[in-house]
């Protein structure tokens, strides 16, 4: 017999039970009896509750026999002691009659609407036992319009009951306020932006709404809520570093839809359109399904044996004639963690070099490289679960809306909670709306910058001496470097008057709790891995470290960039980060691979590149990057693959780069395949395939261990766990990682004995003891003092939410309809001055090349700036960007071009290349 | 304050008290700043500012205020529930959307004596704290935004409004903003949703209590225009000696504005509880319209639950307990909830024996449809089905049947809703079905029981019975 305690329990149909504190009734009873005990229709876990179909009504009372009220359940919290009636004849005959009237506007043709067997509406009237319909069929809604127009998104609003879970998803789970209720009572509907249709809105196409939607009201082209699927698969969305779970649905193993899970506790219910809708791209014609040997200057399609036979060739070959490190493998962070742990293993102790780099090196090298030397570790500090707890968010140099939507998302949230935002960032991106501070810099000063900010924070005796004193080191010299600046030059270079510096450094150093947001805005800088530093000077200064809401949290570019070194797809670091020219740490591989490695550190990405061009390099093993099309300078890379003597691809599309290889090897998309991906909060979590690989493609990691194999290596047969396993053997802060104990979310690294995960590092002390703090004073890029006086503009580059880098998936589905082609963007003074306007064809051009881009005219950003997309690889962007790289990790300088520009004709005139027409088939110029 | 001389022909009838409306209609009285101070403007404010803003909170719940926006909810004791640990700002709001049907006293005050409700809101803003405050006013009285847009300039000019008031440290910040023209902005919550620029679908309490998540979710007082005029009689003359006016548990006075099918239609500040309700049709109104019997009163605006003419009520007088007919009833919130109507908002509706019953509901019913917001279930469909069942009786196409699917309706909206328009809309179609049900079932036709409808009728042509 339970008794009362009177604070954690109360009286569910009699039965004395337990509740959490702040649970509303509903939850009380969805936890007791299970979602659906109490029937819903306007209530869904991922949004507020709403109280407004009230079919959620129970019969509570304070007293076993007091007077008893009918109440909304899922809006009305629970009390200590209340007794909850939920199945009394009165609130029974009160959902009959609500869901009587609701079926008095709504279509009785079930069996033909695609939601039928998943429709709330449905199950509810089931439930509560609609048996006729009084009313007699009166003024009606029935024959609405349905709405088509959209690659993704569609509405049938005949089905529509009016609960406005579509609206509230919009707002509270997305944030961009599409969808709203139009007119009242009878006459309300649901319309998109003034009453368009979803084309002509600002839809972002997250489908939030369509999965909120307990009817077929709002739906997308996939039918997502349909019950074709047979099998629904748990994974991992491979676009971006959030990390995404999706639950796709298949059927003859084909992949039908794809929705968010309720209880992912990354994403809850919501995605970006890249997650949820671009899937198409899996099992698109042009996928490669036959390996390919180039044998006079075309490709032929072989047998894997085949393949293998020629590489196994190959590559014994040219190691016998020019040594191991003649070879060289450059990783991907699209790939899984046990793919690239393979990848670095078979470079490193089957061909026995150094030589392993992967895509990270284009983007985040700088952040591992700065934060190893700050706190020592490559890696966020807290969660993005933190953006609850924090009460000040600093973002730099990210666009987290278009980048990192879901993220965005939430910061966008938070922002409009009232939790002060700072953004620093050369572009007015969405997030501005929202924040409280902009600091508008001139792209290329991020240093100068922050050197500012910190300088504000100790003039305002804002430092957290405790935490500096006790837990960090270095701090005299970076005091002394802050005092000796000049801050009349700073304000120059920056543009950024100081006293708005001032603001924001006041802002946050002075709240409770501050977190940070990093992107590639930091990065790809020729002080990129500096920038970094800086970042984690600010945390230590005013001691946001190692509690919930703080930290520095970079945001990656790719879904596994943060996996890909964690697994030493780098050329001076082995898996779990170990350096490989200690010799104890040599020794340490050497025995755990069975294989004799190298003690000399190995080339970077643009190092091999060198090397191939002087010949230094001969083969070069490509998984997974177009890098003809990404790595800046495109020329110049083409020109190291060609000087190549041999190339291997794994590619599941012909790329630009896949075109110079000598052998293609034609592997399985992430729907395909097992593993994990490690997201940008450090969360390692399980990809599980979907659908078996392409007839005739195979899974990266399979590959990887036969060609081990082929060459001689024991490797194992490819198994996601057996993989992790073998991990979990040499990198320390996967000691406890299981693939079973890695549950549906996920752990966060590290993970201990036991699986148990770590959200947030450095709580006590930090992983390189005391933190440290740098200074280093400002320099202009090189690209600027060079060519700066020529070419007197600044090009900054980014990217849209819509498409993924050079786009060879996301063109291959209906996100190829939503954005069609790069533009470039142009401050209207720059543009008078040039005779440009909106639309017309212009021409950049740098000390490299040229491309030629329509033009768009907005003050989002300042004069002397211009910014674009690399989304089209067919523009070329790439031809004009620079040579520069970070000093300490040679990450490209993306961010800073020197150009110039003209108009060279008008909108209407093909003077560039043609652009594509909305509608058209996904399919590429390749 | 005496030698006050009213325009000829609107002079306040003797049985009158007027308190709010002493300016109203009052000869040579414009809605100027001067005009105010001539007698004693703004004198209160001085006061206030000098007292303790406790005290006045203190002198309000004396004076036994109730709020006379129509739920009659004491107005000292809505101001203490401002969290004492609160550290957000505070707003007040004043509910200036008069729009409950029958209801015609707000606009006049703001036409002709603005700065009195200016008054009423700096003093009420210094007891809870507030700093700024808004007055909502309905978009149909366009108007009256302007002139206390005017009033709230010549005010601040003047040093009642705005930083330092009357040489004290209390800054108040008064802005009019006009509304959404809809009934639900007068919902408090939904006036605040408005307020903040969004759709005024009401809020969920809990938890959007506004005295705790109100406005941009600080704490937020919302008030009717009269009752925060009240506020400045209440320290002028003190708490006790003002409670000393009416009845007690019902003090002050209060405007009635009386409609319908009298000689004398109009509006009337009497003391709370001091008139009868035939008094208020015999004295006040001159009496029903020749040769006409009475057939029926909704006492407090169109959602309060009609009274039949030839009801009896039982009342506790004392100790005991009388019966008396509707001409008896006193006019104060607690005589007519114990009728089993409301006060509400003072707006007395007279229906004579002129009327069809089924057209008075019908066209209750057809105000409630169109003004539902429609964010709960039961009232966005159950109000429209209302209103189509009482088109059909109005139309002489309705079984008796539909009478008892009408009261179910009606059973399934109140009390499941997310605002009081739940209630509003429900009690006059279950209090007509009650009270009337034989006058509503003789339009209807035995002879369409069970027969398929098409509903869609327009209303039949004659709504008089003779
Ligand atoms: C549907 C609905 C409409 C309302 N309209 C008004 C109105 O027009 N004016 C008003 O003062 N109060 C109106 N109210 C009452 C307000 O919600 C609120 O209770 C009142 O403004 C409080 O002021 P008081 O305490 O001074 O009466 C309405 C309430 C409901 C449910
Ligand atoms: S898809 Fe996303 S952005 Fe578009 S309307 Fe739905 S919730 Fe809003
Ligand atoms: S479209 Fe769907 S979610 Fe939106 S109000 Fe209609 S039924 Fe509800
Ligand atoms: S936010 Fe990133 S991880 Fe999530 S669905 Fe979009 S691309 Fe995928
Ligand atoms: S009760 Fe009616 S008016 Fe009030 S919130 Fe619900 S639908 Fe809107
Ligand atoms: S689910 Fe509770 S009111 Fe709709």
């Amino acid at each position: 017999m339970v008794t009362l305690n009177p604070t954690t329990h109360a009286y569910l149909d009699g039965q004395l039970l337990a509740f959490q504190p702040g649970d509303t009734i509903l939850k009380f009873v969805d936890r007791h009896k299970g979602r659906g005990f109490v029937p819903t229709l306007c209530d869904a876990p991922q949004l507020d509750p709403y109280g407004a179909c009230r079919v959620c009504s129970v019969e509570v009372a304070l007293k076993e026999d007091g007077p008893r009220r009918v109440v909304a359940s899922c809006h009305t919290p629970l009390s200590a002691g209340m007794h909850v009636h939920t199945q009394t004849q009165k609130v029974q005959k009160l959902r009959r009659n609500i869901v009587e009237l609701v079926l008095t506007d709504h279509p009785l043709d079930c069996l033909t609407c695609e939601v039928n067997g998943n429709c709330e509406l449905q199950t509810v009237a089931a439930k509560v036992g609609i048996r006729k319909v009084r009313y007699p069929e009166g003024k009606n809604h029935l024959n609405r319009q349905k709405d088509l127009s959209h690659p993704y998104m569609t509405s049938d609003l005949s089905k529509c009951i009016n609960c406005s879970r579509c609206v509230r998803a919009c707002d509270e789970v997305q944030g961009q306020f599409v969808l709203s209720m139009h007119g009242r009572g009878f006459d309300a509907r649901i319309i998109k932006g003034f009453d368009t249709s979803f084309e002509d809105s600002e839809c972002v196409s997250c489908g939030a709404c369509s999965q909120a939607c307990p009817t077929s009201a709002i739906s997308d082209i996939f039918q997502s809520k349909a019950i074709v699927a047979t099998e629904k698969t748990r994974t991992i969305c491979t676009y971006c570093g959030v990390g995404c779970n999706l639950d796709v649905a298949t059927k003859n193993n084909e992949v039908l839809s794809i929705q968010a899970p309720l209880d992912a506790e990354v994403n809850f219910a919501h995605t970006c359109l890249k997650g949820r809708y671009a899937f198409r791209f899996y099992n698109h014609p042009d996928r490669l399904r036959k390996p390919l040997i180039r044998t006079n200057g075309h490709f032929e399609e072989v047998t894997w044996e085949q393949a293998y036979a020629h590489i196994v060739e190959n590559l014994t070959r040219i190691r016998a004639e020019y040594g191991p490190d003649s070879i060289a493998g450059i990783s991907s962070a699209r790939c899984t963690n046990e793919e690239n742990y393979l990848m670095q293993k078979f470079i490193r102790a089957v061909i026995g070099t150094n030589n392993i780099d992967c895509c990270a090196r284009v983007c985040h090298s700088p952040t591992a490289f700065g934060m190893q030397q700050s706190f020592g570790t490559g890696a966020a500090t807290n969660s993005v679960e933190d953006l609850q707890h924090t009460q000040c968010i600093l973002v730099i140099g990210a666009n987290p809306t278009e980048g990192h939507p879901v993220t965005g998302a939430k910061i966008k949230q938070r922002a409009m909670k009232g939790v002060p935002l700072i953004v620093i960032d050369p572009r007015e991106i969405e997030i501005v709306k929202y924040a409280k501070h902009h600091l508008q810099l001139r792209p290329g000063t991020n240093v100068a910058l922050l050197n500012m900010f910190a300088y504000f924070i100790l003039e305002g005796g804002m430092v957290d001496r405790d935490f500096v004193g006790s837990r960090c080191e270095n701090w005299s010299e970076f005091e002394a470097g802050l005092r000796s600046l000049d801050l009349d030059q700073i304000e120059e270079v920056t543009g950024v008057p100081r006293e708005k510096v001032r603001a924001a450094a006041t802002e946050y150093a002075e709240s409770p709790a501050s977190m940070s947001f990093h992107g590639l805005g930091v990065t790809e800088h020729s002080m990129g891995a500096k920038t970094v530093m800086l970042i984690a000077n600010l945390a230590m200064m005013t001691g946001n470290i190692g509690r919930p809401g703080v930290g520095v949290n970079p945001l990656r570019g790719q879904n596994n960039v943060q996996g890909a070194a964690d697994m030493g797809c780098q050329p001076h670091q082995g898996a779990g980060y170990m350096r490989v020219n200690d010799p104890a740490m040599q020794r340490l591989y050497q025995d755990f691979y069975g294989m004799p490695v190298s003690g000399e550190i190995g080339l970077k990405i643009p190092e091999m590149f060198e090397a191939a061009r002087n010949g230094r390099l001969k083969a070069l093993w490509l998984m997974g990057e177009d890098v003809v099309q990404t790595d800046p300078n495109s020329e110049a890379v083409k020109e190291s693959m060609n000087a190549l003597d041999f190339l291997v691809v794994q590619e599941i599309f012909m790329t630009e780069t896949a075109k110079f290889a000598n052998v293609i090897l034609p592997a399985a998309s992430f729907l395909e395949k097992s593993g994990t991906f490690t997201n940008a909060e450090r969360r390692v979590q399980r990809v599980n395939a979907a659908v078996p690989p392409l007839e005739g493609t195979k899974p990266d990691g399979q590959i990887i261990c036969e060609i081990m194999q082929h060459m001689g290596y024991p490797q194992a047969d490819y198994t996601a766990d057996g993989v992790l396993e073998e991990i979990s053997r040499v990198v320390p802060f996967f000691k406890g990682a299981t693939w079973e104990g890695l549950g549906d979310n996920g752990k966060q690294w590290p993970v201990k004995e036991g699986n148990v995960g770590t959200p947030i590092m450095h709580l006590d002390s930090f992983k390189r003891g005391l933190g440290k703090f740098h200074f280093f004073a400002w320099q202009e890029s090189q690209e600027v003092l060079e060519h700066g006086l020529e070419f007197p503009y600044i090009l900054t580059t980014g990217r849209l939410l819509e498409h993924y880098n050079c786009g060879t998936m996301t063109r291959r589905t209906g996100n190829a309809d939503i954005v069609v082609e790069d533009v470039v963007v142009i401050n209207p003074a720059d543009a008078a001055k040039k005779g440009v306007t909106g639309g017309d064809w212009v021409r950049l051009f740098s000390a490299r090349g040229e491309v030629r881009l329509r033009s768009r005219i907005s003050e989002e950003v300042k004069p002397g700036v211009i910014y674009t997309t690399f989304h089209f690889p067919e523009h070329l962007v790439n031809n004009i960007t620079s040579d520069v790289h970070d000093s300490d990790t040679l990450c490209p300088e993306y961010k800073v071009v020197a150009i110039d520009f003209e108009r060279v004709g008008s909108g209407d005139e093909p003077a560039g290349l043609p652009i594509r027409e909305k509608g058209r088939a996904h399919t590429l110029p390749v | 304050m005496s030698n006050v001389t009213y325009i000829s022909g609107k002079e306040p009838h003797s049985r009158e008290h007027r308190l709010i409306f002493r300016n109203i209609d009052r000869k040579g009285y414009d809605p100027g700043l001067k005009c105010y101070l001539k007698d004693g403007g703004y004198e209160q404010l001085k006061k206030a500012v000098t007292m303790e803003p406790k005290a006045i909170t203190d002198e309000v719940k004396a004076a036994g205020l109730r709020g006379r926006g129509g739920a009659g909810f004491p107005t000292g004791l809505k101001w203490t529930f401002i969290p004492p640990t609160n550290t957000k700002p505070v707003y007040l709001i004043c509910n200036a959307d008069e729009s409950e049907p029958g209801t015609f006293k707000d606009r006049y005050i703001m036409h002709q004596d603005p700065h009195q409700l200016l008054e009423g809101m700096a003093i009420a803003c210094y007891a809870v704290g507030a700093k700024l405050a808004y007055i909502y006013v309905r978009e149909e009285f366009p108007h009256a935004a302007r002139i206390l847009e005017e009033a709230i300039a010549e005010a601040t000019k003047a040093g009642f409004l705005g930083k330092g008031i009357c040489g004290s440290t209390f800054d108040l910040e008064l802005y009019v903003h006009r509304g959404a023209g809809a009934y639900i902005c007068g919902e408090e919550t939904g006036l605040i949703e408005s307020l903040e620029g969004k759709r005024p679908y009401p809020r969920i309490k809990p938890p959007f209590f506004p005295a705790v998540l109100g406005l941009y979710m600080s704490p937020t007082i919302v008030n009717n225009v009269e009752s925060l005029c009240h506020v400045k009689h209440i320290l002028a003359m003190g708490g006790a000696e003002y409670a000393k006016l009416g009845t007690p548990n019902n003090t002050g006075t209060r405007i009635l504005c009386v409609s319908g099918d009298v000689q004398k239609p109009g509006y009337f500040e009497v003391q709370v509880g001091k008139v009868t309700l035939g008094e208020v049709i015999q004295d006040l109104c001159g009496g029903l319209k020749p040769g006409r019997k009475l057939q029926a009163v909704i006492p407090g605006g169109s959602s309060a639950k009609v009274l039949r003419a030839d009801e009896r009520f039982k009342l506790k007088r004392g100790d005991e307990m009388v019966e008396i007919g509707l001409e008896d009833i006193p006019m104060d919130f607690d005589s007519l909830a114990a009728c089993g109507s409301m006060a509400g908002s003072g707006g007395v509706i007279i229906i004579d024996d002129s009327r069809k019953i089924s057209w008075v509901l019908n066209n209750i019913n057809s105000f409630y449809a169109h003004e539902s917001c429609g964010q709960c279930t039961p009232c966005r469909e159950g109000s429209l089905w209302m209103k189509k069942i009482s088109d059909r009786i109005v139309a002489g196409k309705a079984s008796p049947d539909d009478v008892a699917t009408l009261e179910s309706v009606a059973n399934n909206i109140e009390g499941k809703t997310i605002c009081a328009f739940g209630e509003a809309c429900s009690w006059p179609t279950q209090s007509f079905i009650r009270k009337f049900r034989e006058e509503l079932v003789a339009d209807t036709r035995e002879e369409l029981a069970g027969v398929p409808v098409n509903h869609e009728t327009t209303l039949a042509a004659a709504n008089l019975k003779n």
